[in-house]
Formats: C-alpha cells, structure tokens, sequence
C-alpha cells in the first residue's frame, strides 16, 4: 500500500535529481534553516560549480532547529557528499556531527558563523559576530555624538551567539566612558509578530529617552526599521545588521543610520573553492594569518562593513571586491598544497 | 493496546491473529516496511551503515521523546513542558558532569530525578488547582525554561566526560546506534509497567473513566502525579541522549522554550494509537510511530526533492500514511463483520 | 439592579476582567508609559492580531477539537496575500478576497479530511501544519515579499488617537463570533456537537457539516489575521504564524474554554488575549532583563490561572 504512495513522490524527484558529475568534490552548503540572509549562497553554489568543475549544492533544513540540521546534514553524507560548509545551527552542538564528518573522511567548515573550538571545521570563514556587534554600536556611539541612551534588540537567547552580541555591545558602551548607557536589552524577538509587540512597546515606553538603537539579528532590525518609518522618527539613531531590503531602503531614507553588512556570496564562493582544494589533498596552514575571535582560533574575515546612506547604493560592489581580495590570496595564506 | 477491562487472554487463536491483523500497530509496521523498501530501492545510500546509524539514532531518541508525552497522554493530560524539562535536567547532569566533577552514571541519576522532580511539580500543579494540564504546562514550560537560561546564562556545558560523550558514539553490528536498543529497553520496562504493575494500570484505568476509576478506590490525584513525574523522568533521559549524541549540553538543543520536541513527542504515540482523550496507549505504537516519522524524514532528505520543497512532502506523506492505516482499519473491521 | 451586578460577577469571565483590571491599574502607577497614547496604540494592534488567532482556535475547541495548523494557514494566507499583489498586480480587494477564499479552502480541507476518516483534528492538523508551512516555504525560499501597496502599508500603521484603523478587523470578528455562539443555531449546534457528539448526532444534527464549518471559520480567522499581520509588518514575511500556536490555546483557555469541548467563552478569550497582551507589555515597559522574561511570562500566565480558579472555586461555593 505504501509503494502506491510512495511512487508519484519518487517520479516527481527523478526529474529533480541530477545526473552524474565530472568532478569529484560534491560540496554542500548548509544553512542553519530557511532564512533570507542565506539567499547568496545558492548563486554563489551555481558560480562556484562553473567556475571550479566541482558539484558545489545549496541544500536547507526545513526548519530552524539543530537537529534538523544534523539530519540533514547526515543525509547529505548518504548521498555522497564528501565536504560541509556548514552555518552552525548551534556553535557548540555542531561540532559533534562535524567530528563525525572528520571521523568518516569528509573535511567541514564553518560558513557565516563560527563553531567554537576545540573543532573539527578546517576553518571559519564568515563574520565575527561579536566583533560585528562592537564595530555597530561603535558607529551607532559616533553617530550620537558620543553620549545617549542606548537599547539593544537581539535574537534568541539559547543561541550562544546572542550573549556573545550582547557582551560585545556593553563592551563598546563601557569603551565610550560614562556618558553612554544601555538602557534596555529586549532578547528573544526573531519571529515577527512578538518582534513588533516589543519594540513598540518599548519605542511609547522609552521613545522619548532613547537616542539610538543597535540590533543584532535580522528581525528585529527590520521590525525596527520598520517601526521608525512609521513613527517618521529620524531623531533616534539606529544601526541595524543584514542587507534586508526594507533595511537597505530605510539607510536611503534616512530613517536608519547603517547597517553591518556580511558577505554572503562570498563565504559560499570561497568556500566551496576551498573546500575543493582540501579535497584534492591541500592542508590547512597552522601558521597561516588567522584571527581570532572569542570563538575560534581559525577565523577568516569574509569581509564585515558597516554601509550608512552614501554607501548604501552600491554596498554589493564594496563586496565583491572584499571577495576578490580574500579569494586572491586565500590558497597562498591559508593552504599547503604540495 | 491496553484497553480499561482488556487484559486479553480470552477468545480463539484464529480471532486474535485477526485482530491483530486489524491493529494499528500491525498497520504501522506494515507501513514501515513498505517505506524501507522503497526508501532502499531509490537510494542507495538510505541501507548504507552510516545512514542507519544516524537513522537509528534519531529513532532512539524521538521514541523517549513520545514516551514521555505517551505516559502523560495516556491520563487525558499533555506535557508540554517536556522539552523544557528534558534541556533543564541535561544541563543540570551537564553542569555535575563538568562543573562538579560527579562522576557519570550519579550525574546521570541526577538530571533523571531533577526531570522527574520537575514532572512531580506539574502533576502537583494540575491536581492542586484543578485545571487540565495542558495550561498547566503550559505556564511551567516558560518557567523551567526561563529558569534555566536564568542560570546558566544560556551557555554550554561542552568539555563533558569523554565516556559520556562515547555513549551518542555506541555503535551494534556496525550500523545501529546505542540509543535504539535503550529506547527499547524502556519501551519494555514501560510496558511492563503499564500492564503488569497495579499502580500502571490505575493510571490507565483513571485515564479511561474518571469516576468508574475512583468509585472502585483508585486515588486520581495519585495517578496524574505519577504520570506526570514519569514523563519528566522520560523528557531527562531523552536530553541525556541528545546531550550525548551533540557531544555538549545545550541550551537550543529543544528549541525555543522546548518547542522543538514537541511534534516527536506527539506524533509518536498519536501515530501510534495513544488517544489523546487518554485512557488507551501503546508502548508498542509509540514505538513504530517514531520509527516511521524518522524513515520518512530520512528517507525524504535524501530523495533529493526540491530545496525547500521537503518539508511539504513530509506532511503529504504523513497524511498519506494516516488515510492510509485508517482505511486498512475500517476495511479489516468490514471484513470481520461480514464474518 | 443587585441581581443584575450578581450575574455579572457569577459570569465566568468577570475574574478575568479583575485580573485585567488589577494589573493594568499596577502597571499604569509602576510605569506612566502604560496610559501614554502610543502604549494604548501598541497594546490594540497586539490585540487586533492575537484575538483572530485565539477566536481561530477557540471555534476549533468548541467542536472539542485541536486546530494546530492555525499559524500555517496564516502564514501561508500572509505570503499569498502578499504575493499576489507583487506578482501578479492583483488590486488589495481582489487580493483580501483571495487570501480569505484559500484560507476557507484550508479550512475545508482540514475539516473534510477530519469528518470522513474519523482521525481526531489534531492528528490531520498536525499533518496539515506541514504541507501548509511547506507550501509557503517552498513558494517563497524564506524569502519575503517586499513590494506591498502604500495603501495596505498605511492601513497597518493608521490611527485615531490610541486606536489603530486595524481594529475594525477583530471586532466585526468579535461581533460576529458573539453572534455565532449566542444567538444562532450554528453556534449552538457547534457547541452541542463539541458537548457530545453522539448526541448531537441523534438530535438530528448534521455533524460532518458543523465539522467542516468550524474549520472553515477558523481558517477564515486565520487567514484574516495573517494579513492583518501582513499590513502592520509592511511586508509579507514566511515567518508570520510561526510563533501563534502557544498563544492560540493559551487565550480561549486562561478565558476558560473547556479544551473536551462544548464550552467556550467568546468575551472570556478576549480577556485572555489582553492579560497575556499586558504581560508581554508590562515585560517591555518595566524594562525586564532579557534573561528574565521567559520565567517570568510564565509566572505569570500561572498566577493569572490559579486567581481565576481560586476566584472560580469561591463562586461555586457561595453560588
């Protein structure tokens, strides 16, 4: 009985699957779930499979949750994927499974966001999400003038990044001696009906108080924004995070002072082009010029910028360059290749 | 299935062998079959060990995830709180291991008490005011999970003992994961449980009829507690698992407020046959219900259906799966009719 | 007069309204924002939003059924909704009447599968929860739709004083609810075949037709708040519903809907909805340490049930 349910499913999927491939590394990009900052990351798959001859595919958990994640990324080595990049659905409890990854001989990276170490990932390559949150706050400080009051919208606390952001923030406010002071924090908004209850909430609470607004995940960056519009508020400034269009859109406006923006298209694009080189045998330099965040050891900058109004129109190009130094000099710095 | 008055035993061979035939377990399994052939038959890579090692971790531990609903169910309850409970009890088993330096099986002894300390609260809740369950938990599953974000400042406990991380590593013949076999175990400790102890039959019993249950001098507050206490015992051990198996306890190992558990932890049993008006459960249902989400799951992924398109197949084939037992069902109740 | 205050005080939703009183009152002297203007403002747009949802699951509780694919069918009418206006130009009426005719159709199938198999809602809507939330992944790849009508972006944001233009929305729903369950045959039938089936059954009603008529309003409730959230976000978001099933039974349940069936309070789940409004605003304005939220909501959501209760039990004993 289950056969007869089980067919129309398969026939539509044999039209769906690919064919055979003439390279050997079949890399997978992996995000944490469905989520729009991950868009680039299929047409950085797309180039990187032409550019390079390798199978490099962009394969999404159905839902936001680790182990989710982990399946996925199980059957993924099933398939005969032999190399990860993966966004860490959690920075600690991803490294099991990239251990498992290493143990069955298929080599893994961090893309976007760091696992932290001791880890089995070659490498990090994405944006430091702590040092982001700091380099914000400081431009959202200067755009103040140096002194207000500041609050703070973040994601979800069981994400152990979400502390880290926080730190980050209190501690670019502690730099900027006494005449800034984080008034409120408001933490778990990353889904957007709650996200809007609170920062309205908390703009007729303190509105008046505030001088300006730093966020730390997607949402609440464009609820924010989204939020000021409507008030038609210039006076508070905010520094958001993403390259979400009604972000972009409202740094044009002038209802947003900047965004921190990430390389998507780039981490998916060196990646895979590293990824390929592991694969064929190249080593990862111990002496290579890493940084190192409050993560990791290994960590490569795929390029974090923050973009206000005279920026904004043409942040992608800014980017695109950030990818071409790093891919330029990438093999030589980070790779023995013998 | 353990049915109020049921104890089974009576009626001839060939009508047993027909009603278990009609039997949603036997629906189950059959379903479950049919998958894996296909499943195997398309991908060569769903037989492979690595695949059903994973496979047969993910089943271990969704199973404990139904039983721990399956034992509050069966009272006309829910848990909701049970991812809640089971992330609390393996960070605090987390912070014994590492922390403290307890040693492993007494830190595992203690997240298993705290989960079913936890649980005790809710049964207590639940009987004390008066009100279902359902509300109950639904407050508790803030509290415990904001209680424990409160104390750990949502951080990690990831330099855990080497001999208990190797447990998520247990590997049988090759390809099953030792969390399989433990999940059995305590599916048939719970069936033991719940058909030959009297206090597990009370619990059924109070969950078929309330009132017959308390005129022939069963204590009901007694039972919801126990059930309750029970679950949290179950949610523990089932964060233990997932504790091991991710090598670290973790915060988001449920999700948000443990919202993550929930759809294992209900469809399961429900799959399963555990009615949610309580009164009926079937370890043995439970059992097959989290085996079969996890082979479709599994074997959807790697069918290469499009990006983003998985998720709704997942439900297709799910609704597909439940039409499809219900009507073997009321087939195989026409044909013993017409008998 | 006193018999009239006696049955007020005897309805099962007046401890609620003590509770919402009471609270508000101490927010109103712990933090002077809660009366300001724009707080009334915030605190009706919540408002406007959840009580769609929780009367979308309260007509689902009344028939003594689970409907946990309220947020998917909203998300899915969201994007939809949204959609149809970006990509295919549909003008907003044509569009309102779409996203409301696919949330019926949500709706009928839920209820249709429900009343011919006989498998209890939950079960199918659990199933339905995930070819809804697939559906609309799968259309947008998580990404939303950005380019919605100034008239829509307007509606969402307009108001009058404190009181937003997108409460007109939830109280023709209230309205009409109320009607449903107090003055028509339908809310009865609804309500004695959530009370007891087989005897609704042998009463001469047509069960499979209250059946898929509940969950057909309850998807139309749903739908409508999907684009309601559509029009204050100012985009159409795969996210919208995602975080609604928690308060879709928490509202119509505090309110004190029997979760078996054949009892639901329409005026008890609009208290519901504004005590937990005022909780998760209370935890904004007085400026709550995110670390402390989620225990506290949940303290609080527990004193507000076991006051209602203890005020309950008190009634049936001097009753």
């Amino acid at each position: 009985m289950s056969i007869r349910v089980g067919l129309p499913v398969v026939a539509v999927v044999g039209l769906l699957a690919q064919g055979a491939l003439a390279s050997d590394t079949r890399v997978a990009l992996v995000p944490g779930g469905p989520h729009p900052y991950f868009a680039a990351w299929a047409d950085a798959a797309a180039a990187a499979s032409a550019d390079f001859g390798i199978e490099a595919e962009y394969r999404v958990p159905s839902a936001w949750e680790l182990s989710r994640q982990n399946e996925m990324i199980e059957s993924l080595v099933a398939q005969g994927f032999n190399a990860m990049l993966v966004f860490p659905g959690d920075a600690v409890g991803t490294n099991s499974t990239l251990q498992e990854l290493a143990d069955f001989g298929v080599p893994s990276a961090a893309l976007a966001g760091c696992t932290v170490d001791p880890s089995a990932a070659s490498f990090c390559l994405g944006t430091d999400v702590a040092r982001s949150a700091y380099l914000g706050t400081k431009e959202l400080i200067e755009a103040m003038g140096g002194s207000g009051k500041i609050a703070h919208f973040t994601g979800f606390l069981v994400d152990p990044n979400t502390t880290l952001r926080i730190e980050a923030v209190e501690q670019a406010v502690a730099e900027a001696g006494g005449d800034v002071e984080i008034i409120q924090v408001i933490a778990d908004i990353d889904a957007p009906e709650p996200a809007d209850e609170k920062i309205n909430a908390f703009l007729a609470a303190r509105g008046s108080e505030v001088d300006g607004i730093v966020t730390t995940a997607w949402v609440p960056a464009v609820v924010a924004a989204t939020s000021l519009r409507n008030l038609g508020d210039q006076r508070i400034k905010m520094v958001g995070i993403d390259h979400d269009a009604v972000v972009l859109q409202a740094i044009e406006d002038g209802y947003v002072h900047g965004t921190m923006l990430q390389n998507p298209y780039g981490q998916g694009y060196i990646g895979s082009y590293a990824m390929d080189l592991i694969r064929q045998g190249c080593a990862v330099k111990d002496d290579a010029p890493w940084l190192e965040t409050a993560q990791t050891a290994r960590f490569i900058d795929s390029g974090t910028a923050f973009v206000d109004a005279a920026q904004v129109a043409d942040y992608q190009a800014a980017m695109v360059a950030v990818t071409e130094e790093v891919m330029s000099t990438f093999k030589d710095d980070f790779l023995d290749c013998n | 299935m353990t049915r109020q008055g049921d104890t089974g035993g009576r009626g001839a061979l060939g009508a047993e062998l027909r009603s278990i035939l009609a039997s949603n377990q036997f629906g189950l399994a059959l379903l479950i079959t049919g998958l894996i052939a296909v499943f195997a038959t398309v991908n060569p890579g769903f037989a492979s060990p690595f695949n059903l090692f994973s496979l047969t971790r993910v089943m271990g531990i969704d199973m404990v995830i139904g039983f721990s609903m399956m034992v509050v169910l069966v009272t006309g309850g829910l848990n909701l709180a049970v991812g809640s409970i089971g992330v609390a009890a393996a960070m605090l088993g987390g912070y014994a291991m590492q922390v403290q330096g307890v040693p492993i099986l007494p830190a595992m002894a203690i997240a298993l008490a705290f989960g079913g300390f936890l649980g005790w609260i809710n049964g207590q809740l639940t009987v004390r005011i008066g009100v279902h369950s359902f509300i109950v938990t639904l407050a508790t599953m803030s509290i415990f999970f904001g209680a424990m974000i409160v104390l750990t400042r949502a951080e990690a406990f990831n330099a855990l003992p080497r001999e208990f991380v190797d447990l998520g590593r247990l590997r049988y013949f090759g390809f099953v994961s030792g969390m399989l076999p433990l999940a059995l175990l305590v599916g048939i400790g719970l069936w033991v449980f719940f058909n030959r102890t009297s206090l597990g039959r009370e619990i059924v019993a109070a969950g078929a009829n309330i009132r017959a249950a308390e005129l022939s001098g069963i204590r009901i507050a007694r039972t919801v507690v126990v059930a309750h206490a029970l679950s949290g015992a179950l949610a523990a051990l089932a964060g233990l698992m997932l504790a091991a198996r991710n090598g670290a306890a973790l915060p988001s190992m449920a999700g948000h407020i443990g919202m993550g558990w929930l759809l294992p932890a209900f469809l399961a049993p429900v799959l399963g046959g555990t009615l949610l008006t309580g009164g009926v459960i079937s370890v043995l249902g439970t059992a097959l219900g989290a085996a079969m989400v996890t082979i479709i799951t599994n074997g959807l992924l790697q069918l290469q259906v499009g990006e983003f398109w998985v998720q709704m197949f997942l439900g297709l084939v799910l609704l597909a799966a439940v039409l499809l037992d219900r009507l073997r069902g009321v087939m195989a109740e026409r044909r013993r009719q017409v008998r | 007069m006193t018999e009239r205050l006696r049955a007020l005080a005897l309805a099962d939703w007046f401890g609620l309204l003590l509770v919402v009183l009471v609270a508000g009152t101490a927010l109103a002297f712990m933090q002077p924002a809660f009366l300001s203007t724009y707080n009334i403002y915030v605190l009706l747009l919540s408002f406007s939003l959840w009580v769609l949802v929780a009367l979308a699951q309260m007509v689902i509780i009344a028939i003594g059924q689970m409907n946990l694919s309220v947020g998917a069918i909203g998300g899915l009418v969201a994007i939809t909704f949204a959609g149809t206006m970006q990509v295919w130009g549909l003008p907003i009426p044509l569009a309102i009447v779409f996203g409301l005719l696919l949330g019926a159709l949500c709706g009928l199938f839920n209820g249709v599968i429900t009343h011919v198999s006989g498998i209890s809602a939950f079960i199918i809507t659990l199933a339905t929860l995930s070819i809804f939330k697939g559906i609309n992944i799968g259309i947008t790849e998580a990404q939303p739709f950005y380019h919605i009508p100034d008239a829509v972006k307007a509606f969402g944001a307009a108001r009058v004083g404190g009181v937003p233009y997108m409460l007109v929305v939830p109280v023709v729903a209230i309205v009409g609810v109320w009607l449903l369950f107090n003055r028509m045959v339908l809310g009865r039938q609804i309500l004695a075949v959530g009370a007891n089936r087989h005897a609704a059954e042998l009463s001469g009603i047509r069960v499979g037709r209250v059946v898929v008529i509940a969950h057909m309003l309850s998807a139309v409730l749903a739908a409508s708040a999907g684009m309601l959230a559509v029009a204050r976000l100012q985009l159409g978001q795969p996210t919208i519903g995602d975080d609604w099933l928690i308060l879709s039974f928490a509202a119509p349940v505090i309110g004190g809907a029997i979760l078996a069936g054949g009892h639901v309070s329409v005026i008890g789940t609009c208290l519901g909805v504004v005590i937990v409004t005022l909780i998760n605003n209370a935890l904004v304005l007085l400026g709550i340490d995110p670390f402390f939220v989620q225990l506290l909501l949940g303290a609080l959501i527990l004193a507000a049930v076991i006051l209602n209760r203890w005020r309950e039990r008190r009634r049936e004993a001097f009753a």
